[in-house]
């Protein structure tokens, strides 16, 4: 498999707004085909997207969008990118369909072609029959969506979702995630999806950023991260524990004993858990419970938020 | 909910250059003013002026007409530099009530539902955004002021028996540049007021007031100090004597005649820059907390 280029990097980026560094020497590379974007409220997502935009000047180090500059190139950037703001922000007097048109046109689509992909947006994200409607009339549900409809209408490159999710019922917030998953699987759009809920970018990311206090806390591969965590098992025996542990590192296992017959274990790729049956009947140690654990994005989020200010917890290409 | 599933596509048609994006929105800023019925009602009134100017260009050149209309009457019609005055300045206090009414509509819109940041994210600048509002509310203002009072002048040429374009270009030229300093202030007042008040029926008020309200202001310090500076604040009575001026009509007005024109004319770039200062505050992706 190729490398891909890089959607998002960030060098050495400071963002100060008035006397307040929001941003403060990002660096990395973000080259996920969904890149989550995580972080507690205050941590600088929304002025990392801004900046992403273009609307905020970096005042040291530089951040660039599919390979342009962020602020230099910002009329270009926004060009090939659809944005979904988190709150409100739309006009609501005018017709959905003509909403989104307007919007299509403002990224360069002739009038014409603008129309024909407004009501093709509106369809795909299940706006089609309430397209004339005004949008001030919409449900908060049809107002994501509509946001999302005008951020697809022009056929962007990137797509950026602030908080696509927000105030939405289970059943709407489940077709936003199938929709961002359809998009994703598509392949032509890329997304930065930045949510305070680990559940949807656990559900639509490969790669997640993850700011404290206007740092890198973390920057993982998510599937990455999780196949590398997928052998690690806890055991709990009873009877001969420390002549177990011992035969169970011959097979090539990281093994550590606790009391009570607490084993925790890391097992290579070529050793089956069945092996691990095999040499407890052998030595007449019962498992009597087994626990093969992996790291969710709550984990990768905990630590990160654990970690020391500024020193990013695992950073994987 | 539509019936059929549908399937994401991507853009792969043209794109029109980055320069036609503020017509976009000059585009959509007509609409949006021409499609209320009031703005269709206030233009139609603005016509019957320029109705009643087109019968006196009628009659002044038509001597039978005029001695059959206007046999009692001992006064001559004449079509000169105060007549085009006085279509100016009647078209151009039209074109503030439609000002009060249109640059609302093109600006609390978009405030109040907070469409700034998505519009804003799009390939245009907070100046293309503004520079295209500004072409919307000015050629609906230019099509009440200047472009009538202009017609209003080749017809005059048309109809007068004697040469008379040639010896009277000079009042063409002063009648376009005092529309469009008009047209121009008003557009740029009108979108600063209304971008700082979210509330249309405010926002006209609001420039009304702007308008009126420092001529009392100005009638203060006049009494005040003793001085005829004051007047400066007096929008209407400084660009009645700016007219006058550029048409070389005779002054009429003589509290006004004190006032040198390159005051008044820095009055109004002082203000326009205050417009700018207040837009450029307002008009903004992201409120900016500083601090």
């Amino acid at each position: 498999m190729g490398v891909i280029d890089p959607v998002i990097g960030f060098d050495g980026l400071e963002v100060r707004l008035g006397a307040r560094t929001v941003l403060n020497g990002l660096t990395g590379e973000l080259r996920g085909n969904a890149i989550g974007l995580l972080g507690p409220n205050g941590a600088g997502k929304s002025t990392l997207i801004n900046t992403l935009l273009g609307f905020h000047s970096p005042s040291k180090g530089t951040a660039h969008v599919l390979g342009l500059d962020a602020y230099r190139d910002r009329a270009r950037i926004r060009g090939a990118v659809g944005y979904m703001p988190e709150n409100d922000s739309f006009i609501g007097n005018m017709t959905g369909v003509h909403f989104v048109r307007y919007m299509a046109e403002l990224s360069g689509l002739p009038s014409a072609a603008a129309l024909e992909r407004a009501h093709e947006a509106l369809f795909y994200v299940g706006l089609g029959e309430v397209r004339y409607r005004k949008v001030n009339s919409y449900s908060l549900g049809m107002k994501q969506l509509i946001k999302l409809a005008q951020a697809l209408a022009h056929g962007p490159k990137l797509l950026i979702l602030d908080e696509p999710t927000n105030g939405m019922d289970p059943i709407a917030r489940q077709r936003m995630i199938q929709l961002v998953k359809d998009i994703r699987k598509e392949g032509s759009v890329r997304l930065l999806i930045s949510s305070h809920l680990l559940r949807d970018i656990d559900e639509t990311c490969d790669e997640v950023l993850i700011l404290k206090d206007g740092r890198v806390a973390a920057l993982c591969n998510i599937e990455a991260e999780r196949r590398s965590n997928r052998s690690f098992m806890e055991l709990e025996t009873v009877g001969a524990t420390e002549k177990f542990s011992v035969s169970v590192r011959g097979l090539g296992c990281e093994c550590a004993s606790f009391p009570d017959g607490r084993i925790k274990l890391v097992i290579p790729e070529n050793i089956e858990v069945r092996d691990l049956y095999v040499i407890a009947s052998e030595q007449g140690v019962q498992i009597r419970r087994m626990n093969q654990r992996r790291d969710s994005l709550e984990d990768i989020f905990l630590r990160a938020m654990e970690s020391e200010a500024g020193r990013p917890t695992h950073v994987s290409a | 909910m539509s019936v059929h599933k549908n399937t994401y596509r991507a853009y792969t048609g043209p794109v029109t250059p980055l320069w036609m994006r503020v017509f976009v929105l000059a585009r959509y800023g007509f609409a949006e003013a021409w499609s209320s019925k009031i703005t269709i009602t206030l233009f139609t009134l603005s016509l019957l002026p320029v109705i009643v100017f087109l019968v006196g260009i009628y009659l002044a050149n038509n001597p039978i007409a005029q001695s059959l209309i206007l046999k009692n009457s001992h006064r001559m019609l004449t079509v000169d530099a105060s007549f085009f005055l006085g279509a100016l300045q009647m078209q151009s206090w039209i074109a503030l009530v439609l000002t009060a009414w249109i640059t609302p509509r093109l600006i609390s819109f978009d405030l109040a539902d907070n469409a700034l940041p998505i519009l804003l994210s799009h390939p245009i600048s907070r100046f293309g955004y503004l520079f295209g509002k500004f072409i919307a509310i000015f050629g609906s203002l230019s099509v009440v002021t200047w472009v009538p009072c202009l017609l209003l002048f080749v017809y005059q040429c048309y109809a007068s028996t004697q040469p008379w374009a040639a010896a009277n270009l000079s009042i063409a030229a002063g009648m376009f540049v005092g529309a469009i300093i008009w047209i121009g202030f008003l557009s740029i007042l009108g979108l600063a007021l209304s971008s700082w008040v979210k509330w249309r029926v405010v926002a006209t008020a609001v420039i009304f007031g702007a308008v009126f309200v420092p001529a009392g202001v100005g009638a203060i310090v006049n009494a005040v100090l003793r001085t005829q500076w004051g007047l400066l604040l007096n929008i209407p009575v400084t660009m009645s004597v700016l007219w006058q001026r550029l048409l070389g009509a005779p002054e009429f007005l003589r509290r006004g005649s004190s006032l040198p024109t390159t005051a008044i004319v820095a009055v109004l770039v002082l203000a326009c820059l205050l417009c700018l200062a207040m837009l450029n505050a307002r008009i903004r992706a992201r409120e900016v907390v500083r601090g």
